[in-house]
């Protein structure tokens, strides 16, 4: 192993900077995209009187939520009542550190920038180990509130949670069988290439492409909206049913919390989405040089496509209604999971043939 | 020297939860803690170079055993019940029986820590295992497919009983 001297140290500590940044500020902007996108659905305005097209409502929101009376009901058991929105935040801020986000380049003194931060040789398995640690959140955060409804949002969706997370792990399988590795960034440079069709039309090498690989693509996001809990999935907030779930007795700066962490995780499973299917910072029928240009060009790339799903996450919410809890449980294991398992076989099978 | 440091840290930081497993009253917060005491247990396979077998102790073990643990305990809602009195003759035995079992573990794991590992390097990734899994021990995998399915079954039976009995 090469040493770590001090310019790889700042450099890692340049990109834990980027990336966590970028996640924090994920909160401000999808919070308004999600009101003025829900209002422009729902044909009525949303707000627009802090700042022009109220863009700076975030700023007053986060002011409510730093003034605001911070309750802890007498039931609530003290110490994991507090702790509920910190176990929903860890998962949601680290997954993040194994998606890469940009091509690396070679920086002026001959050094390879690689834009991930941690490149690990089973990075898609961290995500998953993460993303099941984010049913601690709910589920704690449900019992520990001392509140009946509560437990019920809780215990629902972590039911769910863990139903989807087979249907996700074994979708994203058949992505890791065709690019032979664990790791994220081999799964993004094997989607670099091109498919030929009929001699002429060149499409990118992006796996939702691919004959094999996009009914995983249905799989996986479906399985994505289950697991961060968002609407036609979202039993944990449930707002008509149960007040509002797990997250009723919470107020102040540990709902902002928990809001936060949904908003991170969907940042996050559409940046997994995104490096999975959508060919990650690859810029179609472009082929980026190992250059500063080529990689701000891609690392824009990249975040176009995740603001682009997280749209479409924004506009599921708003179209779709929610389905009921039996219909939602029975599918996730009678249909997405033997569609995924059908879906590794026909891999398997379209490898053995070489046909990919 | 850096993984001196996080390995006293994280093995300080899964005795003190084990410890709180044992110790606590409450349920729920013995349940989290285990749950702890398994992700420091996961960062030692990490520095023993095995960073699958980390994700997967992590996948497996704290993110689905450790859920479904949780749910029926919060489901039961068990109040901390109050302890039989115990005689000071169990009270002795458990001790002793305890103190034994240690001093036994502590020298056998002092006399054999020494292991041979099979020559060759040494890699841990998906491959290797996956090689090693379906080649060499495809008969005790095929022992445990088998196993887990006779536990499914069971569960679904022990369930329908449960609701076709009125």
């Amino acid at each position: 192993m090469a040493a770590i001297d001090r310019v790889d140290v700042a450099l890692s500590l340049l990109k834990i900077v980027i990336v966590l940044g970028g996640m924090l500020s994920v909160t401000p902007v999808m919070a308004w995209v999600e009101r003025r996108g829900s209002a422009l659905i729902q044909d009525r305005l949303g707000p627009n009187r802090v700042g022009p097209f109220g863009l700076f409502q975030a700023l007053a929101d986060a002011a409510k939520f730093l003034l605001k009376e911070d309750v802890i009901p007498l039931e609530a058991h003290k110490w994991l009542y507090s702790l509920a929105p910190m176990f929903g935040l860890i998962p949601a801020l680290t997954t993040i550190s194994v998606v890469p986000w940009g091509r690396p380049f070679v920086l002026r003194n001959g050094r390879l920038f690689e834009p991930i931060v941690a490149d690990v040789n089973v990075g898609i398995l961290l995500i998953f180990a993460l993303a099941s640690m984010s049913v601690y959140g709910i589920v704690t955060a449900g019992w520990a509130s001392g509140n009946k409804y509560s437990l019920f949002g809780g215990i629902r969706s972590s039911a769910q949670m863990i139903s989807y997370e087979l249907a996700l792990a074994l979708s994203a399988i058949s992505v890791l069988m065709v690019a032979g590795s664990l790791r994220l960034t081999d799964v993004v440079w094997k989607q670099t290439g091109y498919f030929v069709l009929f001699d002429t039309i060149k499409l990118p090498a992006w796996n939702v492409f691919s004959p094999a690989m996009w009914l995983s693509f249905v799989v996986f996001s479906v399985a994505a909206f289950a697991e961060t809990n968002r609407l036609p999935f979202d039993f944990a907030e449930a707002e008509a049913e149960l007040v509002a779930g797990y997250h009723t007795e919470y107020s102040s700066m540990k709902f902002a919390l928990f809001f936060m962490s949904e908003y991170m995780a969907m940042a996050t499973m559409s940046a997994l989405v995104t490096t999975l299917f959508l060919g990650g910072w690859d810029i179609p029928w472009y082929n980026e040089p190992a250059t500063f240009r080529g990689f701000i060009l891609s690392a824009i790339a990249f975040v176009i496509k995740v603001g682009f799903l997280m749209l479409v996450f924004v506009w599921v919410r708003w179209t779709i209604p929610r389905l009921k809890y039996d219909i939602l449980m029975r599918i996730g294991w009678k249909v997405f999971l033997p569609l995924a398992v059908v879906n590794i076989v026909l891999v398997a099978w379209f490898i053995a043939e070489r046909w990919i | 020297m850096i993984s001196f440091i996080v390995f006293f840290f994280f093995a300080a930081v899964a005795v003190i939860f084990g410890l709180v497993v044992i110790l606590h009253r409450n349920a729920v917060v013995g349940a989290l803690s285990l749950v702890a005491s398994l992700f420091a247990l996961a960062v030692m396979y990490v520095l023993l170079d095995a960073p699958f077998v980390a994700a997967l102790q992590i996948i497996i073990y704290a993110g689905a055993i450790m859920v479904l643990f949780l749910f029926v305990i919060m489901l039961l809602n068990l109040q901390h019940q109050r302890e039989a009195p115990t005689r000071p003759i169990q009270q002795f035995l458990g001790y002793l029986g305890s103190a034994a079992f240690a001093i036994a573990l502590v020298y056998y794991v002092a006399k054999y820590s020494v292991m041979q590992l099979p020559p060759g390097p040494f890699v841990a990734d998906a491959r290797t295992i996956g090689i090693r899994l379906f080649e060499s021990y495809i008969f005790p995998f095929e022992m445990v497919s088998i196993l887990l399915l006779a536990a499914i079954v069971g569960a679904l039976l022990l369930s329908a009983r449960g609701a076709t009995s009125r």
